[in-house]
């Protein structure tokens, strides 16, 4: 699985605004079906992106196997075609085409995911984002951060004692039902009791939050994401 | 100047946000963490997965506003690195791949169940911003009513349920279609047909946990 790790590398350095306006930017370009001279260079640019994050691609690929995976059964899907000649060649190769472009997308997503903190996510998200929306966004993206492990703990707790009770061996939907009803029970037991918490600690619209500075290379960065965003002219 | 803002006066988010918005937060998580169960079916080819199920509850639980909410939370949170999406994945790039479609129909889907269930009672008018409103109380969020799912009528709660299923796939499955070039039938035979049992059972599993006094949401 890839999540942050701490490092030093050029896409650690980043502003994270620059990333976050560079990865719409190549997906702009990558899913709008570019020729393969095009193509060809976005793949070189998704392989650079990777190496300044220090990520190999065989990890990335490997990481984000069953989503290519997928990719391919639809290529697979859409050059099959029912009765003769029941392969259709150039069906195929036009969505290859296409899921090449969103496989391209994910390995540049996969660098931003290693190097970008969630603070500077927040930082982000409340700098580009204006106003109370902006702040409330970059508050619960913090929380949900923090909150995932934990309830993914709760989930496993009850899991665990369906599983001690036979509860594998009930069905679908009462499995469903058990497993949703105490999860979101649980869930909302502690988002009260958060909420609480929060008050009692002066939960504010105007928190203090890590500066971001636009450096040169952020500059460059996006430069490069101008250009990247009118491929589809090209 | 950057240190102005420390002789500013701190300025508090009434409880009618945070009490709501905690529960939007924590649902957001909690469909999150539910990306890597995944329930056998006998006779599907997919398994039981819980993600939309948490749609349905989002718009049922949260109402048309925080349970929209909730669901733009999941996706910025997964868009900024939380292993959240089906399989544990996170990144931007997952929002524009091949099931980015039903990603976005999340907050949609969530937002139409709330809207068909609650009624007008899901929604209020009044400022926005409570730093621009002195007075917190008498504002947008406190006029938000959501009432108990359990008093909705199961009419209701089919219609609901039923229209939010067919967003979730008609966005899913039709953004699959552009993005890949597929014709109609092969987006439906890879990104709707296989799941056909698999909601059929969540619909009932989400009306069962609402109808069943056994399980208290308060």
């Amino acid at each position: 699985m890839l999540t942050y790790e701490p490092d030093e590398t050029v896409a650690h350095a980043l502003d994270p605004r620059a990333k976050l306006a560079f990865q719409v930017a190549f997906a702009v370009a990558a899913i709008s079906r570019p020729a393969l001279a095009p193509l060809g260079v976005l793949s070189l640019l998704a392989l650079g992106v990777l190496l300044s994050a220090n990520l190999s691609p065989p990890r990335v690929l490997f990481g984000y196997r069953y989503p290519f995976g997928i990719l391919c059964l639809s290529v697979l899907i859409a050059a099959v075609t029912i009765g003769p000649p029941w392969i259709d060649l150039a069906d195929g190769v036009r969505t290859a085409h296409a899921a090449y472009g969103v496989g391209l997308v994910l390995l540049v997503s996969a660098a931003y995911v290693r190097s970008t903190p969630v603070r500077h996510s927040r930082a982000a998200i409340q700098s580009l984002v204006p106003g109370t929306p902006g702040r409330l966004l970059g508050i619960g993206v913090s929380l949900v951060f923090r909150f995932v492990p934990v309830l993914r703990r709760d989930i496993g707790t009850i899991r665990d004692a369906m599983a001690a009770r036979l509860g594998t061996e009930r069905s679908a939907t009462e499995r469903a039902v058990v497993l949703s009803s105490r999860g979101l029970t649980r869930a909302f037991v502690r988002a009260d009791r958060l909420s609480v918490a929060l008050q009692a600690r002066c939960f504010a619209w105007n928190p203090t939050l890590p500066p971001l500075s636009f450096a040169r290379a952020d500059g460059l960065v996006l430069l490069l994401s101008v250009v990247l965003v009118t491929v589809p002219l090209w | 100047m950057s240190t102005d803002h420390e002789y500013d006066s701190v300025a508090l988010v009434p409880e009618s946000i945070v009490r709501p918005f905690a529960r939007a937060a924590l649902l957001a998580a909690l469909t999150g963490a539910v990306a890597f169960v995944s329930i056998p079916i006998p006779f599907s080819p997919a398994p039981l997965t819980l993600q939309v199920l948490f749609v349905f509850l989002a718009g049922l639980y949260l109402g048309p506003v925080w349970g929209s909410v909730s669901l733009l939370l999941y996706l910025t949170a997964g868009g900024a690195g939380a292993p959240i999406f089906a399989g544990g994945h996170a990144g931007i790039g997952h929002l524009f791949g091949k099931t980015g479609g039903f990603l976005w129909s999340y907050p949609i889907a969530a937002f139409v169940i709330g809207a068909l269930v609650h009624g007008r009672t899901g929604f209020g008018f009044g400022s926005i911003d409570p730093t621009a409103d002195e007075t917190p109380s008498g504002g947008f969020f406190d006029s938000l009513e959501v009432r108990d799912p359990a008093t909705v009528g199961l009419g209701r709660l089919v219609v609901a349920l039923s229209v939010g299923t067919l967003i979730v796939y008609a966005i899913g499955a039709g953004y699959a279609m552009w993005l890949l070039s597929l014709s109609p039938v092969e987006a439906v035979a890879q990104f709707v047909a296989p799941f056909v049992i698999g909601e059929v059972l969540k619909m009932a599993a989400t009306i069962a946990l609402v109808r069943d006094g056994r399980y208290e949401l308060s």
